[in-house]
C-alpha cells in the first residue's frame, strides 16, 4: 500500500521530491538520518515547530514512523531544542479519565507523576522554543493540510486517503482512477440502509470505516468526472423514488447523513482520525479511546472529529481560555453520548452530531433539540420526522441570506439543470407527500455540502474600544465553496441528498436558500460573539486609567 | 541587621493575605521609621501601600534602610505556617540574600524559623502627593466587601458617587443594574459601624470591580474602610492596621467618555 501511494504521490505532490522513493519505502536508519538532518535544519534555521503529523506528511512516512523519528532527533540532536511530548493514559484520580495532553520536555516528569501506572508518551513536536501561543504548534501542520487539501481533486495525497493513518483497514480499496466509484458508493449505503447498522458486530465495525473511505474516494472521483454526475442523480431520484413512498425515513436519512458526516470529515481532513489531526483530535479521542475494539474508536473519532475537527483549532484555545461555547459544550455532550452508548450506537450518535452541527448552527440558543435527536436517531426510530420539523421552523426567518444559494446555483447550473428534470419530480412528489421529511432532507444535505467549505477561523482584532477581542469564525472561501459544495453533492447523489438538492433549486429553493445561509452566516456570528464577550472580560480595557499618570515615579 | 519583633503575628499574615493577589513580587522597605511596601499590580492600574510603623513593634531594630525583594505567594506561604497567636519576628542580616522569619507560639514552646530566599525586584516607587479628596467615606468594611462582592456578580464596573444625599454604587450588566445607596449613619452603638461621609463636592467616578475585589482582601485588617474620592485622582481604599499603620490602595478611575458610565462591557 504504501509502495502505491507513494508512487501515486510522487508526480503530483511537490512535497514528495523532498525524499525519493526508496528511503522512504525502507525507512533504514542510514536514510532517515536525511530525514533528521532536514529536521535539525528546519528546527533550527527556520525556527519551525515539526510534528509528527508534519513529519509524516512532509516526509510521507507514516505517523508512527515519524513519532519514532523525532524520538530520535530529540535523542540526538534535542539539546537546546525545546520537545513538546505528547502523553496520554488513566490520570490517578478517580473515577479515571483518560487523558491526554502536551507537555514540554521539562515538565515532562512531572505530568507523568498525574498517570496512574504507564502513559505513553511520545514526541510531538520539536522547536526552537516553546510558542506563547499554543496554536503555533499546530499552526504549520494545519497549512500543510490546506495545501494537500487544495490540491486538485485528482491529486490523490495523503490527507485524503488517509494512508498514514494508525489504523489501517485491509476492506478498504484505494480506487485510484474512479471507475466503479458509484458502486462503491452506493454499497456502503445499502449497508447502512438494510443490515442492522447499531450493532457491534466486526462486520459492521469494519464496513463502516471501508465505507468511510469509499465515499470520499468517490466523492474525488465523481467531482473529476462530471457526466457521472447525471447517472448519479438518476440512481438517485430512482431510489428517491422508493424510498419516499416507502417512507424509510430513517434509512434514507441514516444514509445521508453518514454519507455526509463522511464526506465532512475527509474533506476537512485536518482531522483524519488517526494521521492527521490537531490537538483537538487527541482531546477527543481521549474518550473513545478506552473503548476496546479500535475500529469502532476510529468511527467515532470520526463522530467528534467531525464536530471537533471543524473547530480543531479552536477547540484547543476555547478548552484553554475556560471557554464553554456552545460548540464546546456540544462537542462535550456528544463525547459523552458516545462513551455512554457504547460502540453499539456510534454510528447513529454520529450522525447526528452531523445532523446536531447543523442545527447547532442555526439553533444555538437550544442546545436541547439535538441530544433529543441524537437520542432519536440513536435509536434509529423512523420518528425522525418529528425532531426535524422544530428545524424547519428554526430555518424559515433566515431568508434574507438567500444570496449565498443563490450563488451556488448558479454555480451548478450546467449540472442542475440535468438534474432538475429529475429531481424535480421526485422533488415535488416528496414536498407534496412528506413537506417535514424532505426539508429534514434538506437540511441534512446542506448541512453536509455546506460544512465541509467553511472552517473555523480564530480572528482576533481590536474593537472599538480597543479591547482584543478573538472571535471564532466560521471562514469558507467562495472557490472553495463551488467546488465542495458540488463535490458532495454529487457524491451524496447517490442517496437522496442529490436530489432533494436540486430539488431545492429548481423547485423549492427558498428553503434549501434559508438553510445554507443559516449554517454560514448565523453559526458564525454566535460563537463568535460569545467568545468575544467571555475574553473581553479578561482584556485590557482603554478606559481604564493607569495609576503611573496619577503618581510619578521618584 | 534588622529585627523585628511583631507580637500580634496574624496581622502580618492578614497582611500577605490582602496583598498577595493584587501583587505577586514586592520589596519590602525597612527604615528606622517603620517596616513598608509599595508596590503596582501588573497592569499598573492599581498601587498598593502598606506601612507598619515601627511603633507598632515590640522590638524594631533596622541599623541601616534595606529593601528586601519578596515573591509574596511564597511569603504568605511562610506566614501560614504561623500560628494566628504566634510572634512573628523577620530577622535579615546586612547584605544577606535570605530573610528569616520566625514563630514563635505564645507559650514560648514552639519556636519555628523559616529562611526565605530574597530576590531582586526592579523597584518603580512613585510619589504620592498629598491631597485633599473630594468627599471622604468611611463604612464598615465588611459592608463595603459585601457591596463589591454583590456588584461584581453583576457588572464589571462600579460607579461610585458621592452626593449630599449619600454614597451611590452602581453597576450595570448584561442582566440588568444595580444601585446601593449608603446614607450617613452615625446613630449606632459602636462607632466601627457607622457610615460618615465627609463630602466637599460631590463626585463621581468609575471603577473596575475586579480591583475593588481584590481590595476587599484586607477587610480581616480592619472593621471599617475609608474610601477617598477626587475627581482628578485615583480612588483611596484604606484600611487602618491596628494602631501601628494602614495598607492603601490606590485604583486609577476608569476614563468615561459617554455618559453611559456603567456601561457594561460587552
Amino acid at each position: 500500500m504504501a509502495g502505491k501511494s507513494v508512487s501515486f504521490v510522487e508526480g503530483k505532490s511537490p512535497k514528495a521530491d523532498f525524499k525519493t522513493l526508496p528511503k522512504i519505502r525502507t525507512m533504514s536508519q542510514i536514510e532517515t538520518l536525511g530525514i533528521l538532518e532536514e529536521i535539525q535544519a528546519l528546527v533550527s534555521d527556520k525556527l519551525q515547530v515539526v510534528s509528527y503529523k508534519w513529519l509524516s506528511r512532509n516526509f510521507l512516512v507514516s505517523s508512527n514512523v515519524a513519532k519514532r523519528l523525532l524520538a530520535e532527533f530529540v535523542e540526538k540532536h534535542g539539546s537546546g531544542l525545546e520537545v513538546v511530548y505528547s502523553l496520554s493514559g488513566w490520570l490517578k484520580n478517580t473515577p479515571s479519565n483518560y487523558h491526554i495532553q502536551l507537555v514540554s520536555g521539562p515538565k515532562l516528569a512531572e505530568a507523568k507523576q498525574e498517570y496512574d501506572g504507564n502513559c505513553r508518551v511520545h514526541v510531538y513536536s520539536v522547536q526552537a522554543c516553546i510558542p506563547k501561543d499554543p496554536a503555533a504548534l499546530w499552526n504549520t501542520e494545519f497549512i500543510q493540510a490546506e495545501e494537500l487539501f487544495k490540491q486538485p481533486t485528482t491529486a490523490d495525497n495523503c490527507l485524503r486517503d488517509n494512508r498514514f493513518c494508525g489504523i489501517l483497514t485491509s476492506f478498504v480499496k484505494r480506487n485510484v482512477n474512479g471507475t466503479s466509484v458509484r458502486v462503491a458508493a452506493v454499497q456502503p449505503k445499502s449497508v447502512g440502509i438494510s443490515g442492522p447498522p447499531k450493532h457491534n458486530s466486526a462486520q459492521n465495525n469494519a464496513a463502516l470505516p471501508s465505507q468511510q473511505n469509499k465515499v470520499q474516494q468517490s466523492s474525488l472521483k465523481v467531482a473529476q468526472q462530471p457526466p457521472s454526475v447525471v447517472k448519479d442523480v438518476k440512481s438517485n431520484s430512482t431510489d428517491i423514488g422508493v424510498h419516499d413512498p416507502a417512507s424509510k425515513p430513517s434509512a434514507d436519512k441514516e444514509q445521508i447523513s453518514s454519507l455526509s458526516s463522511n464526506k465532512k470529515k475527509d474533506q476537512n481532513d485536518k482531522s483524519s482520525t488517526a494521521s492527521g489531526g490537531s490537538l483537538a483530535n487527541l482531546w477527543g479521542r481521549a474518550s473513545t479511546k478506552p473503548k476496546p475494539s479500535c475500529v469502532p474508536a476510529d468511527d467515532s473519532d470520526s463522530i467528534q472529529n467531525r464536530n471537533v475537527s471543524a473547530d480543531a483549532q479552536i477547540c484547543a484555545r476555547e478548552a484553554v481560555e475556560d471557554e464553554n461555547s456552545d460548540d464546546g459544550a456540544q462537542d462535550v455532550n456528544f463525547r459523552r453520548a458516545s462513551n455512554g452508548e457504547g460502540n453499539r450506537k456510534r454510528r447513529v450518535v454520529f450522525d447526528f452530531s452531523d445532523e446536531d452541527e447543523y442545527e447547532d448552527a442555526v439553533n444555538l440558543a437550544s442546545p436541547d433539540p439535538p441530544k433529543g435527536k441524537s437520542s432519536f436517531d440513536s435509536e434509529q426510530n423512523s420518528k425522525t420526522l418529528v425532531p426535524k420539523i422544530p428545524n424547519l421552523i428554526v430555518d424559515e426567518p433566515k431568508k434574507d441570506e438567500i444570496k449565498v444559494k443563490e450563488e451556488k446555483t448558479t454555480n451548478r447550473e450546467p449540472k442542475s439543470s440535468s438534474k432538475s428534470t429529475i429531481g424535480g419530480h421526485s422533488s415535488l412528489v416528496k414536498v407534496e407527500n412528506q413537506l417535514p421529511e424532505t426539508d429534514a432532507k434538506d437540511k441534512v444535505i446542506d448541512a453536509a455540502p455546506n460544512s465541509p467549505k467553511r472552517r473555523k477561523v480564530m480572528k482576533t482584532r481590536i474593537d472599538d474600544r480597543g479591547r482584543e477581542v478573538t472571535e471564532v469564525v466560521w471562514e469558507g472561501e467562495e472557490t472553495e465553496v463551488k467546488v465542495e459544495s458540488d463535490m458532495p453533492r454529487k457524491v451524496g447523489s447517490g442517496t437522496p441528498n442529490a436530489d432533494n438538492n436540486t430539488v431545492t433549486n429548481t423547485n423549492n429553493r427558498p428553503p434549501a436558500a434559508k438553510k445554507s445561509p443559516a449554517l454560514g452566516n448565523t453559526a458564525p456570528s454566535n460563537p463568535g460573539g460569545k467568545a468575544g464577550n467571555k475574553k473581553a472580560g479578561n482584556a485590557k480595557d482603554p478606559k481604564q486609567g493607569n495609576i503611573l499618570s496619577f503618581f510619578k515615579r521618584v | 541587621m534588622l529585627e523585628l519583633r511583631l507580637v500580634q503575628g496574624s496581622l502580618l499574615k492578614k497582611v500577605l493575605e490582602a496583598i498577595k493577589d493584587l501583587v505577586t513580587d514586592a520589596n519590602f522597605d525597612c527604615s528606622a521609621t517603620g517596616f513598608s511596601l509599595q508596590a503596582m499590580d501588573s497592569s499598573h492600574v492599581a498601587l498598593v501601600a502598606l506601612l507598619l510603623r515601627s511603633e507598632g513593634f515590640e522590638h524594631y531594630r533596622c541599623d541601616r534602610n534595606i529593601s528586601m525583594g519578596m515573591n509574596l505567594n511564597n511569603m504568605s506561604k511562610m506566614l501560614k505556617c504561623a500560628g494566628n497567636d504566634d510572634i512573628i519576628t523577620i530577622k535579615a542580616d546586612d547584605g544577606s540574600d535570605t530573610v528569616t522569619f520566625m514563630f514563635e507560639s505564645p507559650t514560648q514552646d514552639k519556636i519555628s524559623d523559616f529562611e526565605m530566599k530574597l530576590m531582586d525586584i526592579d523597584s518603580e516607587h512613585l510619589g504620592i502627593p498629598e491631597a485633599e479628596y473630594h468627599a471622604i467615606v468611611r463604612m464598615p468594611s465588611a459592608e463595603f466587601a459585601r457591596i463589591c462582592k454583590d456588584l461584581a456578580s453583576i457588572g464589571d464596573t462600579v460607579v461610585i458617587s458621592v452626593t449630599k444625599e449619600g454614597v451611590k454604587f452602581s453597576t450595570r450588566g448584561d442582566i440588568g443594574t444595580a444601585n446601593i445607596v449608603l446614607r450617613q449613619n452615625t446613630t449606632v452603638d459602636k462607632p466601627e459601624e457607622a457610615t460618615i461621609i465627609e463630602m466637599n463636592e460631590p463626585v463621581s467616578l468609575t471603577f473596575a470591580l475586579r480591583y475593588m475585589n481584590s481590595f476587599t482582601k484586607a477587610t480581616p485588617l480592619s472593621n471599617t474602610v475609608t474610601i477617598s474620592l477626587s475627581s482628578e485622582l485615583p480612588v483611596v481604599v484604606e484600611y487602618k492596621i491596628a494602631e501601628m499603620g494602614y495598607i492603601r490602595f490606590y485604583l486609577a478611575p476608569k476614563i468615561e467618555e459617554d455618559e453611559d458610565e456603567t456601561k457594561p462591557q460587552v
